[in-house]
């Protein structure tokens, strides 16, 4: 048994020997790299623009407002690739749920053509309004995860088809437009309102990734999840409910776009039909740059928030700098490939060793 | 277990095969390709139904309906593959199905005992004489030899009563079997029943207290490991000589 023992000793020194240097676990850090790069790409957008008006407070209020969707729902994705499962139907939860909540809140509040902006019931129909939304949003999560579980449907193609499915059933509703008239009340009180100088819809996100990130990283749960995603095989054996965990991470992620949704109505006081075509290709790509893996396994909370907000720095620094919106998704493109790639390469490197 | 059958369609792939497995003993399952091996031991860890037979643990009848069920019994399987998450950490994986939270609200709410799963995952590989630098990285910086002794390590903790290993060693070098082998004996000397289904013959008559070969779905052959020979043993796998 000592010669055993020695012989183990060995193989662990060779196994471990490329991580030995007390920085590895830091270089390693995928999220603490992203969060490097936000920093920099901060600091020029901050010396090129003029006046470096990228840094000045309103601009900054600017960027945590417009982050507050897309980096919850970076967080909620992440969660689900960490499982193995896609959710590309993200953009159509939130349009379906903020039509079906809007219309809510617009009737139960007692609004009406005639009389624009004048509400009857203010408080009761935002509640009924809000609560509608986020039912909503996550029962379009129950359904996804109801096929993909039950059905036994792949989760990229079942969300492909509650895609269209939704985005359709929201312009049927709608007749093709937007749902308008969402009270001003509710838009001063949440959409716009600030505490601290801080957009408190981000403040909602923040608080809400945090519960995220304590769900993977420190519950049975969590982990449950990431080894589904990790060996479906070794789960299903170590007795694991695969089925309810996948289907409890679809109905969080579709709550998740119904916080997105009740955001818009709040923002806007209208919902946002077109605006949410590349909803699930910035989350997917924001997770991904982050470090979770895009075939289970592995799901960085951290790295997913500061991935998806690069895509806002992106668009708000360009935008500011004069170039056309259209420039964020190319860059976006861009620095999703160079990550995927930058990481398969380190990978490459560390398994030749 | 006595006389178990099990059909696939028109495949018999156990046509009435019994053996008796002892705590404490290494017995080793042999046979060719498409023997029963493999569903034989999977019976036996509840990962399939027999079609008729019976199975016994201390002369009491049980019904291995689920993998679940047996493992509540305290029988353990270890595969060839797939028995580990790469991505998660040893201690997670030692703890996967049955991890251990907090007491109170935190445990209510999932929370993990990270520290105490740590402690006692050392413990169980430390056991087995396994080291290792970590229990917190993951499983997929381990060698495949590595691998092995943790999946191996973690039936140990769990079992009661045997551990059943379909090949676990086939894809491993000389070096990482022998960390597995170790391991097995120790294992066995800890007094579970050790089921272990390999082609490596002469491996099997160093490690194995009993021999047991499985031909067309039956058990034609048993054998004391130092009472054998390679020769005879392949004889009876092939069913050139046919005895008790
Ligand atoms: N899930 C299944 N469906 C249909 N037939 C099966 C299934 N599993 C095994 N069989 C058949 O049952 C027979 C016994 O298979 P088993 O896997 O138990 O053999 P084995 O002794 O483990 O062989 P090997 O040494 O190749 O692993 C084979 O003929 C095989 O084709
Ligand atoms: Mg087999």
């Amino acid at each position: 048994m000592t010669v055993n023992e020695s012989t183990i000793a060995d193989e662990t020194d060779e196994d471990e020997a490329p991580a030995q240097s007390r920085w590895a676990p830091w270089r390693a850090n995928t999220a603490l790299w992203v969060f490097l790069i936000d920093i920099v790409v901060i600091l020029i957008f901050g010396a090129l623009s003029p006046d470096h008006v990228f840094f000045n407070s309103q601009n900054l209020t600017n960027i945590a407002l417009d982050s507050a969707a897309i980096t919850l729902l970076a967080a909620g994705v992440a969660v689900l690739l960490g499982a193995g499962e896609l959710d590309i139907s993200i953009g159509a939860n939130i349009i379906l749920s903020s039509v079906i909540g809007g219309k809510v809140m617009f009737a139960a509040a007692g609004g009406s053509e005639e009389n624009f902006g004048v509400f009857t019931d203010l408080p009761k129909g935002i509640a009924l309004g809000v609560v509608t939304t986020l039912v909503c949003g996550a029962l379009f999560g129950l359904v996804n995860g109801l096929i993909v579980t039950k059905m036994k449907v792949n989760s990229f193609i079942t969300t492909l088809g509650t895609l269209g499915i939704g985005t359709g059933a929201a312009l049927v509703i709608t007749g093709g437009g937007n749902v308008q008239g969402i009270p001003f009340e509710f838009q001063e009180g949440y959409g716009i309102n600030t505490w601290a100088g801080i957009p408190i819809p981000f403040i909602v996100s923040l608080v809400l990734i945090a519960i995220i990130w304590w769900l993977v990283n420190k519950t049975k749960f969590g982990i449950h999840g990431l080894a589904i995603g990790s060996s479906r095989e070794a789960a299903r054996r170590a007795g694991i409910k695969i089925e309810r965990n996948v289907l409890v991470l679809f109905v969080m992620v579709g709550f998740v776009a119904g916080i997105a949704a009740v955001l818009d109505l709040a923002r806007f006081t209208s919902t946002n039909v077109g605006g949410h075509e590349t909803d699930a290709l910035a989350a997917i790509a924001g997770a991904v740059i982050g470090g979770t893996a895009l075939f289970g396994g592995k799901a960085s909370i951290t790295g997913a928030f500061f991935g998806s907000l690069l895509a806002v720095i992106l668009l708000t620094g360009l935008v500011i700098l004069g170039f056309p919106p259209y420039f964020q998704s190319i860059t976006i493109g861009v620095v999703l490939i160079i990550a995927v790639f930058v990481r398969a390469r380190s990978w490459a490197l560390r398994n030749q060793t | 277990m006595r006389d178990a059958r099990k059909e696939y369609g028109h495949v018999r792939a156990l046509q009435g095969a019994s053996l008796t497995l002892h705590r404490g003993e290494i017995l080793a399952l042999v046979g060719d390709n498409g023997a029963g091996k493999s569903t034989l031991l999977k019976s036996l860890c509840g990962a399939v139904r027999l079609d008729s037979g019976l199975i016994e643990i201390d002369g009491q009848p049980v019904d291995l309906s689920s993998i679940e069920t047996a493992k509540d019994l305290g029988i353990e399987a270890v595969y060839q593959d797939l028995s580990l998450a790469p991505d998660l950490t040893v201690a997670d994986n030692v703890f996967l199905g049955r991890e251990i939270v907090y007491q109170g609200i935190r445990g209510r709410l999932g929370m993990l005992d990270r520290p105490t799963m740590a402690t006692e995952s050392n413990e169980a590989l430390q056991a087995l004489g396994i080291n290792l630098k970590s229990v917190s990285i993951s499983v997929e910086r381990l060698s495949g030899g590595q691998r092995q002794a943790v999946a191996i390590a973690r039936a140990v903790r769990w079992a009661t009563v045997a551990i059943l290993l379909d090949e676990p060693t086939a894809a491993l070098g000389t070096r990482q079997t022998r960390i597995v082998l170790d391991t097995i004996r120790n294992a066995a000397a800890r007094g579970l029943g050790v089921l272990i289904i390999s082609h490596d013959m002469p491996r099997m008559l160093e490690l194995a207290d009993r021999i047991i070969v499985l031909r067309h779905g039956r058990d034609v052959a048993q054998y004391r490991a130092g009472e054998t020979s390679i020769n005879q043993i392949v004889g009876a796998m092939l069913g050139e000589t046919v005895q008790a």
